[in-house]
C-alpha cells in the first residue's frame, strides 16, 4: 500500500481511526498533502521510519515510537542506531540488502532488532529508497513489522516436529502410520523395519496383512471398521511374522485421529516376548515359593509331632517355639545365600545366637571356609540347636566356667571326609545320658541322616562330645567341596 | 520282581520312604513302625531309591515328588513297572509334578501322619485290621 502511495498510484485513502473514517487526498506535493500523508502514516500499525542519506531519522510514525519505545521528538535528527541495533539472521543478508537497494531501490526480509532497553524483536522489514523529483536518492524509508510472536510460534512448531520425529524414530514400540482410505502404510519407524526385516521403502505402500501383521485383508478391513467407531483398537496378543518367517508375539494398539483435517491411523506394535517370559518366570517363582512354604510347614509339623511326643507337656510350647526359631534362623541363612548352601561358620553363629557374648571366650569356633549343602545345613543346624540347648540346661554352658569347642575340617584322601565336632569341657559332672527325647534323636540321627554320615555321641565325665563324619560330597556344596 | 516276598509273609508290609527332608523322613519312619509297618529303607536320593525298588525289598512306598531339586518321576515309573503301590507326598500341586505321577494317590504337604497311614492302607490290598494309632500319630497337625 505504501509503495502504491509513494508511486502516486492512488488519489485518496480512507482510514479507520478512533474518530471515524477519515479521507485523505494524495494529490499534489504541497505542505498540506505532506501533512495529510503524515497523519495517514500515523494510523498505520506497522512502524514507518524515514532516514536521509546520512542515516539521520527524518520521520517516524506513532507505531515506530511504540515499537522502539522512543518519542519522535527525541528520535528525529538522531541516527537509526540511537533507537535500535540490528543483527542479520544470516551473514549474507547484509550484502543482499545493499545490492537490492542499490540495483532495485528496495529490499525486503527478516532481521533482529534490539531496542535500547535490550528487548529483542524479530522484525520483517520492507526498505525502499526515497528519491527526489530528479531521481536523486535522498534517503531510505523502512516499514517494519514485529513478527516475534509468529517467529516464536514457528519455532515451537519446528521444535515440536523435531521432538516427535525423534520420539517416532527412537520409540521402543514399532510404529506404523496408515491412510484409512487406502489402508496402506504411509510411514514406518526404524524399529518396526528391524522387527519385520523389511526396508522402509517396502513397508510404505503395503497393507498390514502383506507385511505379516494381520492375517488377511478381511482382518485389515475389520480393524478399520472398528477404528471408525471406537477410535482405538487394541489387540493383546497377535503373532507378527517377519520377513524370514519368524514369529514374535506383539501387542498392537491402533488409534484413529485427524491430522490437518485428514484421518490418520497410528499403530503401535510392542514386542511382548520378554513380558511373556517374565510373566511365566513370576508364575514359576510363585509356585516355587508355595512349594517351599509347604515343605517348611511340613518340617514344622514334624517338629511339632516330635516335640509333643516327648518331654513335659507343661514346657511343650516353649520347646516348640525354640525349635521353630532355630528353623527360622536356618531358613534365613538359606535365603541369604540364595539356596546355594551356607557357610559352616555362619550356621554355627546363627544357631548359637543366644550365646553370642560367649563366642571367642567360652565358645570357640574353628574351621576352614566351607559351604554346606541345603540339606546338610538344615540337619546340622538342628543338631547344633539341640546341642546348645542341652549344654545350657545340663552341660558346659549351664555353669560359669565350662567351655564348648566347635570345630570342623575337611580331610583329603582317597575318600575326602567332612568332620565336625562339639566338645564340652568344664561343665558339671556328666552323670547320665541326657534325657531321652526328640533333642537326642536329632543329635544322634538328624545330622547324620542329612549328610548320610555317622554321628557319635559320648558322655565323658568332663562333658559331652559329639562327632559327625560324612563323605565330603554329601556335606559340602560342590563349589567348596575339597577346599582346604 | 518275582524275587520279592509277598506282602503277607510276615503281616508287616514293608514301606520304602523316599523323602529329602530328614525330620520328615524320621517322623514317617517312627509313625509307620508304630502303626504296624516295617521300614524297607529310607533315602533322600533318587539313585538309591531306584536301586531299592529294583532289589524288590518293599511292598509299598511313600515318595516325595522332588528330591533336593531332582524330579522323582523316574522312581514313580519304576514303582509302577514293578507293580508296587505308592503314595506321593509333596509340597507341589498336582500340575507342578511331572507326568510320571499322574493318577497316583497324592498327599499335599503339610499332611498329618494319620492321613499318611490311612493313604498307605488304602493302596495296599486286604491288610489285617488296623492297629490303634498311637496318641502322637493322632495329634492334630499344626
Amino acid at each position: 500500500m505504501l509503495r502504491a502511495i509513494r508511486c502516486d498510484e492512488v488519489d485518496a485513502l480512507v482510514i479507520q481511526s478512533s474518530i471515524g473514517p477519515q479521507v485523505y487526498t494524495l494529490q499534489g506535493q504541497d505542505a498540506e498533502t505532506n501533512r495529510f500523508r503524515g497523519e495517514m502514516l500515523a494510523q498505520v500499525s506497522d512502524a514507518v521510519i524515514a532516514v536521509d542519506n546520512e542515516e539521520r531519522i527524518i520521520y517516524l510514525n506513532a507505531a515506530a515510537e511504540r515499537l522502539y519505545g522512543f518519542e519522535a521528538s527525541r528520535a528525529l535528527g538522531g541516527t537509526l542506531s540511537s533507537i535500535y541495533e540490528s543483527r542479520w539472521l544470516r551473514p549474507e543478508d547484509e550484502a543482499v540488502a545493499a545490492t537490492g537497494l542499490r540495483e532495485r531501490g528496495e529490499w525486503r526480509g527478516e532481521s533482529v532488532h534490539f531496542r535500547r532497553d535490550g528487548r529483542e524483536m524479530n522484525v520483517d522489514s520492507g526498505v525502499t529508497a526515497l528519491r527526489d523529483s530528479t531521481g536523486q536518492r535522498t534517503g531510505v524509508l523502512s516499514v517494519i513489522r514485529d513478527v516475534t510472536e509468529r517467529k516464536q510460534h514457528e519455532n515451537r512448531v519446528r521444535n515440536s516436529e523435531i521432538r516427535y520425529r525423534r520420539l517416532f524414530e527412537t520409540a521402543n514400540d514399532g510404529i506404523l502410520i496408515l491412510d484409512p482410505d487406502s489402508r496402506k502404510i504411509t510411514d514406518a519407524n526404524p524399529l518396526i523395519t528391524r522387527m519385520l526385516g523389511y526396508p522402509h521403502s517396502k513397508l510404505v505402500g503395503s497393507e498390514l496383512f502383506e507385511i505379516g501383521l494381520l492375517k488377511d485383508q478381511a482382518a485389515s478391513q475389520e480393524m478399520i471398521r472398528q477404528l471408525s467407531q471406537t477410535k482405538q483398537v487394541r489387540y493383546e496378543n497377535l503373532p507378527l511374522r517377519n520377513r524370514e518367517g519368524g514369529v514374535q508375539e506383539v501387542e498392537v494398539v491402533a488409534i484413529l485421529y485427524n491430522q490437518d483435517g485428514r484421518p490418520v491411523i497410528q499403530c503401535n506394535i510392542r514386542d511382548i516376548t520378554e513380558r511373556r517370559r517374565s510373566e511365566e518366570h513370576v508364575k514359576m517363582l510363585m509356585a516355587e515359593v508355595n512349594h517351599r512354604a509347604k515343605n517348611l510347614l511340613a518340617v514344622v509339623q514334624a517338629v511339632a509331632y516330635q516335640t509333643g511326643k516327648y518331654g513335659d507337656p507343661a514346657t511343650l510350647t516353649a520347646r516348640l517355639s525354640d525349635r521353630i526359631e532355630a528353623l527360622a534362623a536356618g531358613h534365613d541363612l538359606l535365603v541369604k545365600n540364595h539356596w546355594q548352601g551356607v557357610k559352616v561358620a555362619d550356621l554355627v553363629e546363627a544357631q548359637l545366637a543366644h550365646f553370642r557374648d560367649l563366642i571367642g571366650e567360652r565358645v570357640l569356633i574353628e574351621g576352614p571356609d566351607a559351604r554346606l549343602t541345603m540339606a546338610a545345613a538344615q540337619g546340622i543346624g538342628m543338631a547344633l540347636h539341640e546341642l546348645a540347648t542341652n549344654a545350657a540346661k545340663h552341660g558346659a554352658l549351664s555353669n560359669l566356667e565350662g567351655t564348648v569347642r566347635i570345630a570342623w575340617q575337611v580331610t583329603n584322601g582317597a575318600k575326602s571326609t567332612f568332620t565336625m565336632s562339639w566338645l564340652e569341657d568344664g561343665g558339671p559332672k556328666v552323670v547320665a545320658p541326657m534325657g531321652k527325647g526328640f533333642g537326642q534323636i536329632v543329635i544322634r540321627r538328624m545330622a547324620a541322616a542329612a549328610v548320610q554320615g555317622v554321628a557319635e555321641i559320648d558322655f565323658r565325665e568332663g562333658g559331652l562330645s559329639w562327632r559327625l563324619n560324612a563323605p565330603v560330597e554329601n556335606a559340602l556344596a560342590s563349589t567348596t567341596a575339597g577346599s582346604r | 520282581m518275582s524275587a520279592r516276598k509277598t506282602i503277607f509273609d510276615d503281616q508287616h508290609p514293608r514301606v520304602l520312604i523316599v523323602e529329602d527332608e530328614p525330620v520328615l523322613a524320621l517322623l514317617l519312619e517312627e509313625c509307620l513302625i508304630e502303626t504296624g509297618f516295617e521300614i524297607a529303607g529310607v533315602t533322600a536320593r533318587l539313585e538309591a531309591a531306584l536301586a531299592m525298588i529294583e532289589s524288590g525289598v518293599c511292598d509299598a512306598a511313600i515318595l516325595d515328588g522332588n528330591l533336593a531339586g531332582v524330579d522323582a518321576g523316574p522312581a514313580a515309573s519304576a514303582l509302577r513297572a514293578h507293580g508296587i503301590p505308592f503314595v506321593v507326598l509333596s509340597g507341589y500341586s498336582a500340575d507342578q509334578l511331572s507326568s510320571a505321577f499322574s493318577g497316583a494317590l497324592r498327599l499335599q504337604k503339610p499332611c498329618g501322619m494319620d492321613r499318611v497311614v490311612r493313604a498307605l492302607r488304602s493302596i495296599l490290598p486286604a491288610l489285617p485290621p488296623p492297629p490303634v494309632i498311637p496318641s502322637a500319630g493322632e495329634q492334630t497337625p499344626v
